[in-house]
């Protein structure tokens, strides 16, 4: 069967942030908060730090600039997630051990998306995150398909595509 | 210096490494779920060092979400001038990556 997933928002993170901040330390996938203190004792440092991991919040990214850290999050669906995310995210950075070494410095919100809006815009400034728009030709790109992906004439054609794909025997 | 075939990520361990050339590898695999053989792309570093010490090895990674966090650093191979902390966690469809890029002084 043919891959149908795309991993927009992660090229667009990775894309967004190594042309704007490629002279900065930057972290992406980066889990937050606390990790149990009784399982460092316990397990060791590395040991509690991987065992807690999957219950942790992760932030698309986090860029270590000389005087503050920059918390991204970047979205192209879904924008106000990724801006309610945020703050949430913020209030974590402080507990985050595996960040100690970087402390103390301001934690600064990012979102990064490829649309903005006049909602938006007043929500993210209401909490205080600022808007970055990254919008290179492949997202319109991908935005056109979504927007086509639902009409008879895409789910033909796409069907066809994903057919001959099978027949040809590409993955 | 150290020669080894792959680097093996251990759950939740971080290996910091720097890469000097890549390729993108057809490789046949036996999905662990079906049994069956299948064909991947895999995306594969030659590394010159992990953790500090001079190697020749290399890293190589089937995971399309990792692979995408490198893909900006492949087409000017501008990976050379950083080096690359991943730490994997989890298993099989859950498998998460960390990738802290760091650029080389």
């Amino acid at each position: 069967m043919a891959r149908k997933s795309r991993q927009v928002e992660t090229r667009m993170i990775a894309e967004y942030l190594k042309a704007n901040y490629p002279a900065f330390p930057q972290i992406l996938n980066v889990p937050l908060g606390p990790v149990s203190e009784d399982l460092m004792r316990q397990e060791g440092y590395k040991r509690a730090i991987g065992m807690a991991r999957p219950f942790r919040p992760m932030a698309d990214a986090l860029v270590i600039l000389p005087n503050y850290f920059l918390l991204v999050e970047a979205k192209v669906w879904n924008v106000v997630n990724g801006l309610a995310k945020l703050p949430l995210y913020k209030s974590l950075v402080p507990h985050t051990p595996e960040l100690k070494a970087y402390f103390p410095r301001e934690v600064i919100m990012q979102l990064v998306v490829a649309w903005t809006n006049p909602s938006l815009e007043i929500m993210a400034r209401e909490a205080g995150v600022s808007l970055k728009v990254y919008r290179p030709p492949w997202i319109e790109e991908v935005a056109e398909s979504m927007h086509k992906y639902w009409t008879k004439e895409y789910r033909e054609r796409r069907e066809s595509v994903m057919k001959m794909r099978e027949i040809v025997g590409l993955e | 210096m150290v020669l080894q075939n792959y680097v093996e990520l251990s759950d939740g361990v971080p290996a910091r490494m720097h890469f000097y050339d890549h390729a993108i590898v057809r490789k046949t695999i036996t999905d662990p779920t079906t049994g069956k053989p299948s064909a991947r792309n895999a995306l594969v570093f030659d590394c010159d060092q992990v953790n500090g010490q001079e190697v020749e090895t290399k890293f190589s990674t089937m995971s399309e979400k990792l692979a995408g966090l490198f893909q900006p650093y492949l087409a000017d191979k501008s990976y050379v001038n950083y080096e690359f902390v991943v730490t994997a966690s989890g298993e099989g469809f859950r498998r998460t990556f960390t990738l802290q890029a760091i650029p080389k002084r």
